[in-house]
């Protein structure tokens, strides 16, 4: 994997307040963290931050970080995690993991599908997409994009699972190998439609008493085993 | 059975507060297309069925439908013409409470253009404007 270039302003903002101040100023708000040096905050340029986004391709990005007035000129570090609002989809907040080239790292890599399924093709069921992400370890410079898997062979009713993967050379792949990844689910007969379907009848919920009635049969008891000995005295 | 809860410990809830913006379940999780509030109302169980029942008559049983809210809170309403106190109304129907960017379905095993237009047809169902997303990817 190639390295990208980005620029990074050592941040003295923080928090909430800071934070908004920065993303109206047109910085996004980031850290740094690693093995070998101490965690750092930092500021991006938003447009610089999107054109190299749009440049990756990829959510898998290696940057060469260059931190404005560090003692290291040029960092190697993967983004670990963007944070963004919901609803507008604007980035908040980057996470970089600082990284030595000779260093194997463990990251979560996108899984891709490849091929129309025969089970989809022919026998009209649906490919379920099941995991996502795969764990991998590897160098920096090895890790894939993604990881795109053949699922052309897969029937009705089949499963792929982690260890049916065949991971890129010099990549390890990670997880339980029984974990699935891929499946050919049986098409929806109409008799599993219908019973999808959720007429409204009418019911109430029923309710949870038994804490009551169990409270309610104790209390007289309680009551009768105070006043006896009550009666005695 | 409509949607509702299957036991409950209380039939009738006070209404709570839906401020501020969903801050769980406001991602694409398991399927690749999603249907995102970006208001904030009380969706009923009548408006959940009818957005379902859009979006799985036009996959035609290609695909897989998701849904992501569940109306597990009770409101309560008085007859007409009665007049106020004695007591709290009976409970008329279930609700899910959503904020902006609640995802409230999700469509996987289909192409983009059929999963765009059953979850129009949802959206039609249902009283606040939505948007369609796609599962999130960086690049």
């Amino acid at each position: 994997m190639k390295s990208l270039a980005l620029n990074a302003h050592p941040r003295s903002l923080s928090r909430r307040k800071g934070s908004r101040r920065l993303r109206t100023a047109g910085r996004i708000p980031a850290v740094i963290y690693g093995k070998h040096h101490a965690p750092q905050n930092l500021e991006v340029d938003t447009e610089e931050f999107d054109e190299l986004v749009h440049k990756a391709h990829t959510e898998i990005i290696l940057v060469d970080l260059a931190v404005q007035n560090d003692p290291v000129p040029v960092r190697l570090a993967l983004v670990q995690d963007v944070q963004h609002n919901p609803l507008t989809g604007a980035v908040l907040h980057i996470d970089f993991h600082e990284v030595k080239p000779d260093e194997t790292v463990t990251i979560e890599v996108p899984v891709e599908s490849k091929g129309d399924p025969e089970g989809v093709k022919s026998g009209g069921g649906t490919l379920e997409h099941v995991r996502f992400k795969l764990r991998v370890r590897s160098l920096p410079k090895n890790l894939p994009d993604q990881i795109l898997v053949d699922v052309s062979h897969l029937k009705v009713n089949e499963t792929l699972h982690i260890g049916d993967i065949q991971a890129p050379e010099g990549v390890e792949l990670l997880g339980d190998r029984k974990i699935p990844v891929f499946a050919v689910a049986a098409p929806l007969t109409a008799e599993a439609e219908a019973a999808a379907a959720t007429p409204a009848d009418g019911k109430q919920p029923e309710m949870i008493k038994e804490k009551k009635e169990d409270g309610a049969a104790a209390k007289p008891d309680a009551k009768a085993a105070d006043k006896k000995p009550a009666g005695k005295k | 059975m409509a949607m509702m809860p299957a036991r409950v410990k209380y039939r009738k809830m006070q209404r709570g507060s839906r401020t501020g913006i969903a801050s769980r379940g406001n991602t694409v999780a398991f399927g690749e297309y999603g249907l995102q509030a970006l208001e904030r109302c009380w969706m009923d169980t009548k408006q959940i069925e009818a957005a379902r029942v859009a979006i799985t008559r036009h996959l035609k049983r290609r695909g897989k439908v998701w849904i992501r809210i569940f109306p597990d809170k009770s409101f309560t309403k008085k007859p007409l013409e009665v007049r106020m106190g004695t007591g709290k109304g009976a409970v008329e129907s279930w609700v899910a409470v959503i904020r902006p960017a609640s995802i409230l379905f999700e469509v996987d095993g289909v192409p983009e253009a059929l999963a765009r237009e059953s979850m129009r047809l949802a959206a039609t169902k249902l009283p606040i404007p939505t948007k369609f997303i796609a599962r999130h990817k960086l690049g």
